[in-house]
């Protein structure tokens, strides 16, 4: 009896201790089933978010942080992003864009990868930003709120993970002093990021060349200075090897040199490399279920790649069951025939044939490849001549009408076989899908203190008020939510943030305590309500009403700008937005007493849905609309049979 | 003006001018050896730089143990095992006890059975100090080119040796823990350096008596140490540095036994480890060290001793003994990271033998020590073999030593002498730099002025060759001569007064001893040859080496086991 009552008491303790310490048990692995999460692209409000900036929900991987300085590692992660979904909804956002996911370089130079475009390894997740179930559960999560998720991925280059040894010595020189042959001129060298060679890097001394420089992997666990994943990149024949990129005009250049900060620039052109380009990123969608690629550099990566690449991606993930998957690309250029060109699918612009073959020649699977390419791009054209040059700088509002006249020409007017959707399934012209922005994590956010000056110039200029900055901040979100396509949000827009260039615009979203009372979040909660409310001001076609060259004192319509939607995949869904970006008057579309002439029928009453009040305006029996319009302020007129 | 030589075979001796009769007996011994027309030195046979004054040899010990191993007690201890009850103290000094007691063989117990060993904690310490200089204001500085020496010029070094020893009544074994600590100059009186570098010179317990009389058995890490050759401070028969353990059976006659020992030891050099960074597993953050080579040395001995009985205290001593080194293969990362060389198995043998007689009533003795390694032991039991074979092995290494110690004790007078003649071949098949023959002949004379002290003189010639042709020196203006035929061939010859205090009575071996040393040292050219451009010692011809000393041992020498 002793000994059974002995027994008992041991058994307890034993049974306790472990209750008290816990099983090692995890839950199952949770079965991602891929799904089509999105209706339709036109519908969402993208928000950016640099991933390290935005919360810090685990403290546990806080690996050398640096709070304090730009260019280091700050300790945001998933786990923080996904218990901010909450702010995110107030927001009225509907996609998250989240930073690089896979795993960096963790320091380079001084500075650290916590933007994620210095890949190493592409197939492990950044462990700073948690693991691989810290990144399902937040798309778990976004996904239950109706919230998508887009994964930007690099596929140009890696990060800086081998030097040229171009004087074989064995060892990355910094600088490597060189002499120019023929003059008693030493000049500075890296071997780590070397100047562009056309034959590629060249291995020399002062004696002469002696063929390509050997390329050798940097061996340095602590800062993740390791041979890269998958390991086919791990062969120096992955590369072109040609060294850093100065002139951005030159095609090979651009397409075969090294991105300037040492970033290995990938051949993209072998097969094999093609393809573990396409099993390494669409594992990780059907790993998560994430919604669409934002695609970094896609201009220097050539289209035979493109056409690959997004054509394998929409075939493997559509056999999974996940349609309309939306990939766009980002081309940090001006230049809007270049910018368009990814977008030319079908028989926009198809390729020579001898191209296609060549491309085709890369194809396995016995599905060849068409033309098609990408579902959109980031709209930088429009960043530069119509955010910044009409907006910051008060151009006239032709530049809008300029710029969008060309799209019909530069862009895309096929869809993609396969790629974005409207609900009826029927494919959505790249030219309605580009991605608006105002600013990014690569120039100056639109409040920096430049903004709103012409010419933009700390020492001639004067910089306004934060007052009169977010005035013309909130009209250009108007636009942003307003016009064709998809808005995107850089985050910390909503809190005002006003950082300058890389790193200056890269803050900590916690310094702003997450205030939902923010002027801004505000103005942005108010335009997501009304994109998501009216049809026609996401999905409606466009129509310019007004626009100006005049941005004179006494021109009634200086610097105003106004377009109506309506039809198209909106149906009788109609607005009418009206802005004037002029700071300092009035403004009114009209001119020589002629108003601007809209497409709703005489006697439609239109109210304004955007601003306190909801003041009505009747359209005239000859069709014309008249309203006034302060300073920096706008009005999306809705007919009060639809409001 | 150049030396006249004359053509000699290939690596014969080189004649020095002022060294030319014991350089001439030396130079006999090396080409009587059959292993001199193919030869070389095991890493320590470098000229002694300056700094190795600082640098704690491994084989640099402590103190000679007693004459022969017949004056040690079987079962050495720091107790009175079975001896005279009492503890041991200060003043008990081996050097006094054997001459006061008789070898075991000789005087064993009759009828009564020795009490139990004592049990109780038990200190010892070796240890050696000296402050010297060179007539130039500069430091004393030890002048040997051959691997061994005299050890006036030795720096100083401490052991400090804690037992446990236990009787253990249910069984009759008796238990001795040991640890000995031990440290080397310079001390923090000399550089003001507060801090010392100390290593764990044995951490290991012997089990006496265990399972039947006579048997033993030790575990742990030690110094395996047989007889030694006291003046030139080192053991020419066996000396193993490993962490293992060891069996030992003592006959009943009390002048016989047996022992083996086997242990394992990794010196830490990239033949043996190669510790490299790696990102750790699981996708974590920073870097962790994984070992690609990690391979140890196993080292396996066996030695047989006996006494012969001589007189009625004295004897013959013979021993013979044997190792063998094993080293399993391995791989290692090249210098282009990610990719391997593997690095075949290597192993090594040694077999030797020991010859000597002792009179028992003094510690007057002599001993003859013959040493042939093989493979990876002929660079020693802590050595990296270098220089490889093709198939990088260290076959072909080979390194043999014969030895000769004694010391004679009569009235006032005592005479110390040793002396040793060393082949060292490394594997690869030509002659280089650490292909060494080499020798030394060393005398010291005592005369006991009084039991309280006395004067000893030491008489010392070296002499070193290496497998690197001698480059005779131009005369100024002159065209530079080529290289002879001959390996450079050094030669140094010292002499030194050494007057002393003998706190514990006269006695070559007493201790402790307080010295006053001066020695007088001149190195031919090709000795000066030796050394390194712009060392003084690459300059000098004669030497000066002024300064006092003193060395202890109380109790320390029963941690050296075989």
């Amino acid at each position: 009896m002793n000994r059974a009552r002995s027994s008992a008491v041991i058994l307890g303790l034993v049974v306790s201790g472990s209750v008290s310490t816990g099983c090692m048990d995890f839950e199952d692995p949770p079965e991602v089933e891929l799904k089509t999460n999105v209706v339709d692209w036109r519908e969402e409000i993208i928000y950016q978010v640099l991933v390290d900036r935005f919360a810090d929900g685990d403290r546990g991987n806080n690996f050398a942080i640096y709070p304090s300085a730009p260019g280091k590692w700050h300790g945001g992660d998933w786990k923080g992003l996904e218990e901010r979904l909450d702010y995110l909804d107030e927001l009225g956002v509907t996609t998250l864009w989240i930073s690089p996911v896979v795993k960096n370089v963790y320091t380079d130079a001084g500075f650290d990868a916590y933007h994620g475009y210095w890949a190493q390894d592409l197939t492990q997740p950044a462990p700073q930003f948690g693991d691989l179930a810290a990144l399902q559960s937040l798309v778990k999560a976004a996904h239950g709120r109706n919230i998508k998720v887009i994964l930007d991925i690099v596929t140009n280059h890696m990060g800086q993970l081998f030097f040229y040894d171009i004087n074989g010595n064995g060892q990355a020189d910094d600088p490597l002093n060189q002499s120019v042959p023929g003059t008693p001129d030493v000049f500075k060298e890296n071997e780590y990021d070397p100047t562009y060679d056309v034959r590629g890097v060249q291995a020399k001394t002062s004696l002469g060349e002696s063929g390509l420089a050997p390329v050798i992997f940097a061996h340095d666990p602590a800062s993740n200075h390791m041979p890269p994943f998958p390991e086919i990149l791990q062969n120096p024949l992955a590369y072109n090897r040609k060294g850093r990129t100065y002139n951005f005009d030159d095609p090979d250049q651009l397409l075969r040199g090294d991105f300037p900060g040492g970033l290995k620039d990938v051949n993209t052109e072998l097969c094999p490399i093609r393809d573990a380009m396409v099993d390494a990123y669409t594992r990780w969608i059907e790993l998560t279920d994430i919604d669409g690629f934002r695609i970094d550099t896609v201009k220097h990566v050539e289209n035979g790649f493109w056409r690959h690449f997004t054509q394998k991606v929409r075939r493997r993930l559509a056999a999974k069951g996940k349609n309309n998957f939306f990939m766009f690309g980002e081309a940090f250029d001006g230049r809007d025939q270049l910018v368009g060109s990814f977008t030319k699918n079908g028989n926009d612009a198809p390729p020579p044939a001898e191209e296609l073959a060549t491309d085709n020649q890369c194809v396995t699977d016995g599905q060849p490849l068409t033309a098609d390419m990408l579902d959109s791009v980031f709209y930088f054209p429009q960043q530069f001549q119509v955010i910044r040059d009409v907006f910051r700088y008060r151009g006239p509002t032709s530049n809008i009408q300029k710029l969008w006249t060309d799209r019909a020409v530069n862009y895309g007017v096929t869809p993609a076989q396969g790629g974005a959707v409207n609900a009826a399934g029927q494919g959505v012209s790249p030219q309605k899908l580009l991605v608006n922005f105002l600013d990014n994590h690569d120039v100056p956010r639109f409040l920096f203190t430049g903004a709103g000056m012409y010419p933009e110039d700390p020492i001639f200029g004067t910089p306004l008020s934060l007052e009169t900055r977010r005035k013309i901040l909130h009209n250009a979100l108007l636009f942003l939510f307003t016009e064709e396509g998809i808005p995107c949000v850089y985050y910390g827009t909503e809190q005002d943030f006003q950082g300058g260039n890389d790193p200056g615009n890269r803050e900590d979203l916690w310094t702003s305590g997450y205030s939902m009372e923010a002027p801004t979040f505000q103005w942005i909660r108010r335009l997501s309500a009304i994109r998501k409310k009216y049809p026609a001001v996401n999905k409606g076609d466009l129509t310019i009403l007004w626009a100006s060259d005049r941005t004179g004192p006494s021109d009634p319509d200086a610097n105003v700008f106004a377009f109506e939607r309506t039809g198209g995949d909106a149906g009788d869904s109609y607005a009418i937005v009206v802005i004037n970006a002029n700071i300092e008057k009035e403004g009114s579309p009209e001119f020589g007493g002629q108003a601007m002439q809209v497409g709703a029928a005489p006697g439609t009453v239109l109210v304004d849905v955007l601003n306190e009040g909801g003041q009505t305006y009747t359209v005239t029996n000859d069709g014309r609309l008249s309203i006034k319009l302060p300073p920096s302020s706008g009005a999306v007129l809705v007919p009060e049979s639809q409001r | 003006m150049p030396d006249v030589r004359r053509p000699g075979p290939e690596f014969g001796p080189r004649r020095s001018r002022l060294h030319g009769v014991p350089s001439a007996l030396l130079a006999a011994a090396l080409c009587a050896s059959p292993s001199l027309a193919a030869a070389q030195t095991e890493p320590t046979a470098e000229p002694k730089p300056a700094a190795s004054e600082g640098a704690p040899p491994l084989a640099d010990p402590p103190p000679a143990p007693p004459p022969s191993e017949a004056t040690k007690p079987a079962d050495p201890p720091p107790t009175n095992d079975g001896q005279a009850q009492r503890r041991p103290g200060a003043g008990d000094v081996k050097a006094a006890a054997t001459k006061e007691e008789a070898p075991k063989a000789a005087e064993a117990p009759k009828a009564e059975a020795p009490p139990p060993p004592e049990t109780g904690f038990f200190l010892g310490t070796y240890g050696r100090v000296g402050a010297a200089t060179d007539f130039r204001k500069r430091p004393g500085r030890d002048a040997d080119i051959v691997a061994r020496g005299s050890r006036l010029d030795e720096s100083s070094y401490v052991e400090i040796d804690i037992q446990r020893q236990d009787y253990w009544k249910a069984t009759g074994t008796t238990t001795r823990a040991v640890v000995t600590l031990g440290t080397s100059a310079p001390l923090f009186h000399y550089n003001a350096d507060f801090s010392i570098r100390m290593a764990v010179r044995n951490l290991f317990l012997q089990a006496n008596n265990i399972v039947t009389k006579g048997l033993s058995a030790w575990v742990g890490s030690r110094m395996y140490r047989g007889d030694d050759s006291y003046l030139l401070d080192f053991w020419p028969l066996d000396n193993l540095n490993t962490m293992g353990g060891g069996l030992r059976y003592d006959f009943g006659n009390g002048r016989t036994f047996v022992a083996w020992h086997a242990g394992l030891n990794q010196p830490n050099t990239g033949f043996f480890r190669q510790t490299v960074t790696r990102t750790p597993a699981l996708n974590q953050v920073g870097a962790t060290n994984v070992n690609i080579l990690d391979r140890q040395k196993f080292i396996t001995s066996l030695k047989a001793s006996h006494i012969f009985k001589a007189g009625a205290t004295g004897g013959v001593k013979a021993v013979f003994y044997g190792e063998l080194h094993d080293i399993p293969s391995g791989q290692r990362e090249t210098e282009v990271k990610g990719t391997y060389e593997s690095l075949p198995a290597d192993f090594g043998y040694v077999v030797g033998a020991q010859l000597g007689a002792f009179t028992g009533r003094d510690p007057s003795h002599v001993n003859l020590f013959i040493r042939y390694a093989g493979g990876a032991a002929a660079y020693g039991e802590f050595g990296t073999p270098f220089q490889l074979a093709p198939d990088r092995t260290s076959a072909g290494a080979r390194e043999l030593w014969i030895t000769l110690s004694g010391n004679w004790e009569t009235g006032p007078l005592g005479l110390m002498a040793a002396g040793y003649f060393r082949s060292f071949r490394d594997a690869s098949s030509g002659l280089d730099s650490n292909d060494v023959d080499e020798g030394i002949l060393l005398a010291r004379p005592h005369f006991f002025l009084t039991e309280w002290g006395g004067i000893a003189t030491e008489v010392s010639y070296q002499a070193q060759q290496r497998g690197v042709r001698y480059q005779p020196q131009a005369e100024p203006g002159q065209p530079i001569p080529a290289p002879t035929s001959d390996p450079v061939m050094g030669g140094l010859f010292r002499i030194g007064l050494v007057p002393f205090l003998n706190p514990a009575g006269k006695g070559s071996y007493s201790r402790p001893q307080l010295r006053l040393i001066y020695l007088l040292t001149h190195r031919d050219e090709g000795a000066r040859s030796m050394y390194a451009k712009d060392d003084v010692f690459s300059l000098r011809e004669w030497e000066h080496f002024f300064g006092v000393g003193v060395e202890w041992w109380f109790n320390a020498q029963t941690t050296y086991g075989g």
